[in-house]
């Protein structure tokens, strides 16, 4: 079942660490985001495949919104 | 009858209260994962040393629903003991027993074991397994109007004598006040739930379907509403946090707490501090790393671990005198600090400045989170608050700047300006009202914007800017005291402990503040 990975706080993405079909374990970084002066990783919540990336570096993104989608 | 009859009579009725709910309810009791009333006490207390008040209760007989009802000892177990060879009162509810529920005999005998922790100033312990009031007793305006004396108590005594409520069951509506204004609340995985209203008053009332766990489990208040102070496996493990738990904690706050003897040297000097903060201050890492490495024999007891987890509070000793830590965590939102984590320290910095255990403060904060969300949150009045209670905290406060110190975070994490014993800084300390790249915008934006090249420019300018956050201005200033080898906390800290063991700090009199919550 697709799940959707969401930013928990507002920042800059500094750096796509993950592509589509990455299969990643719990706690790995999928993106990292910049704010409040530090690279905060939006982490895995669970092991799995990465199904879609829906931000780019240099991107904006808001508390809440989705930062990439689980297989 | 002789004498020696009504001994044995005695004897008869004291085992028969000892029996609890009968064999098959303690069977029940041991097939849901739980120990009895009985056997937790054996486990809680020193061996031998418990006296037991009021074994003889029975219920009231007030009620026409309870005649030819037996109720061992009225369904709670009360009384004093020794732990680590220092007296604590208990109050352990029974649920074999009518479900533990709070009947009115109950509730003389736990006025009774609360007055002794209360007029001898030793802890008060109450380890929760009730299904609440016991309604048959309590139901109607006269027998409700004069009740909840416990709870006005309770509060009076908060920061008089240390107060420990241990969730090893069900802890339904009112009782839930109980952990709600006690200092330490352990929860058991599984068997512990506390809610002011239980799924049926829910159900009833709002029409939501959700079970005792899903309402008010152990993850729920130990990851999410931060009622809980540390979710463990079983009831065993939970006597035994309690146990190290008040071994940091005088019996009162008359007294100060209890030194050990320490096999850690006191210069210990640990190679590990220089490669814990990453080159790249923009990059996390786990500041309990730093924590094990500077305290007695690497042993910290954390405080709420798994909510607020941007900040690290906990127990732990240097040189066997117990300290309270307050750290920073750059590993969750990058150590920043929002409501949850104002709301874990402000409270842990009240716990240990009532029971006079110094302060040991860790900072690499970016500050307080900004942003339309966390200020509809009110993150003014949280930041407010911990600002109030480290004010107002007059133990011994120690500060190390590991790293970054910006704004706000620096205050409330005990700068300068709130009355350290001392401060210290890490060569990688950065010191300043806003970080390099923030404050370059605003004070170089015309020149960066007019210059021929503005990404050279603004780049060239945050360079400058980063030298005067280094912490050799503000020490040459002598506004932090000095900057140490990292490899020199844990001694600089011992030596400063000691040197503000004599500390006094008169406050103007006031009947209390008005504190921001």
């Amino acid at each position: 079942m697709p799940e959707e990975i969401k930013a928990h706080i507002t920042g800059i993405v500094f750096q796509v660490a993950a592509k589509p079909g990455d299969r990643l374990q719990a706690g790995d970084p999928v993106i990292v985001l910049e704010s409040m002066k530090m690279e905060i990783p939006v982490e895995m919540p669970r092991a799995g495949a990465v199904k879609e990336i829906r931000v780019r570096e240099g991107q904006t993104v808001q508390e809440g919104d989705t930062v990439a989608v689980l297989e | 009858m002789g004498m020696k009859e009504r001994a044995d009579d005695l004897a008869g009725r004291r085992h028969r209260a000892r029996a609890m709910g009968g064999v098959d309810a303690v069977a029940r009791q041991h097939a849901s994962g739980k120990l009895t009333a009985r056997e937790r006490i054996d486990l809680l207390f020193d061996a031998g040393s418990f006296t037991e008040i009021g074994i003889q209760a029975t219920h009231a007989g007030v009620s026409p629903e309870m005649v030819g009802k037996e109720t061992p000892a009225d369904g709670v177990v009360t009384g004093f003991g020794r732990i680590d060879g220092r007296f604590a009162s208990v109050i352990a509810y029974d649920f074999t027993v009518m479900a533990g529920s709070m009947g009115r005999t109950a509730e003389v005998k736990c006025n009774r074991v609360r007055e002794i922790a209360y007029t001898k100033r030793m802890p008060m312990i109450w380890l929760i397994d009730s299904a609440g009031a016991r309604i048959q007793e309590a139901i109607g305006s006269r027998n409700f109007a004069g009740s909840g004396l416990l709870f006005r108590e309770e509060s009076i005594m908060s920061g008089v004598v240390p107060q420990v409520a241990a969730m090893m069951g069900p802890g339904a509506a009112g009782t839930a006040y109980i952990p709600a204004l006690a200092d330490f609340v352990p929860m058991v995985k599984g068997t512990s739930h506390m809610a002011l209203g239980g799924p049926p008053l829910v159900k009833a009332v709002i029409g939501e379907d959700v079970t005792p766990e899903e309402l008010g489990g152990s993850k729920v208040h130990c990851e999410i509403s931060g009622v809980g102070d540390l979710e463990v496996e079983d009831d065993r493990a939970c006597l035994a946090v309690i146990r190290e738990y008040l071994s940091y904690f005088p019996s009162s706050n008359l007294e100060l707490p209890p030194r050990r003897a320490c096999d850690d040297p006191a210069e210990r000097r640990d190679d590990d501090l220089l490669e814990i903060v990453p080159d790249n201050p923009r990059r996390a890492y786990d500041v309990r790393k730093v924590i094990r490495a500077v305290v007695d024999r690497g042993h910290v007891f954390e405080l709420k671990p798994a909510w607020a987890r941007n900040i690290v509070v906990g127990l732990a000793r240097l040189a066997g005198q117990p300290i309270g830590v307050v750290a920073n965590q750059p590993m969750v939102l990058g150590g920043a600090l929002d409501n949850d984590a104002a709301d874990k320290a402000t409270r842990f910095i009240m716990l240990c400045d009532a029971f006079n255990i110094p302060l040991v403060f860790l900072q690499d904060v970016p500050g307080f989170l900004v942003g339309s969300k966390v200020e509809r949150a009110g993150i003014i009045r949280h930041g407010a608050k911990m600002l109030y209670a480290v004010s107002e905290a007059t133990v011994p406060k120690l500060t190390v700047v590991l790293r970054k110190a910006y704004g706000a975070g620096y205050f409330v994490m005990c700068g300068r300006a709130y009355e350290p014993d001392l401060i210290v800084a890490w060569p990688t300390a950065e010191i300043s009202v806003m970080g390099p790249e923030g404050g370059t915008n605003i004070i170089f934006r015309k020149e960066i914007s007019s210059a021929a090249d503005p990404e050279a420019e603004r780049a060239r300018r945050v360079e400058e800017f980063r030298k005067l956050i280094d912490p050799y201005r503000a020490a040459g200033a002598a506004l932090v005291d000095d900057v140490i080898d990292p490899r020199e906390t844990r001694p600089t800290l011992i030596r400063a402990l000691e040197m503000a063991r004599t500390k006094k700090v008169e406050r103007p009199w006031k009947k209390h503040g008005v504190m921001p919550v």
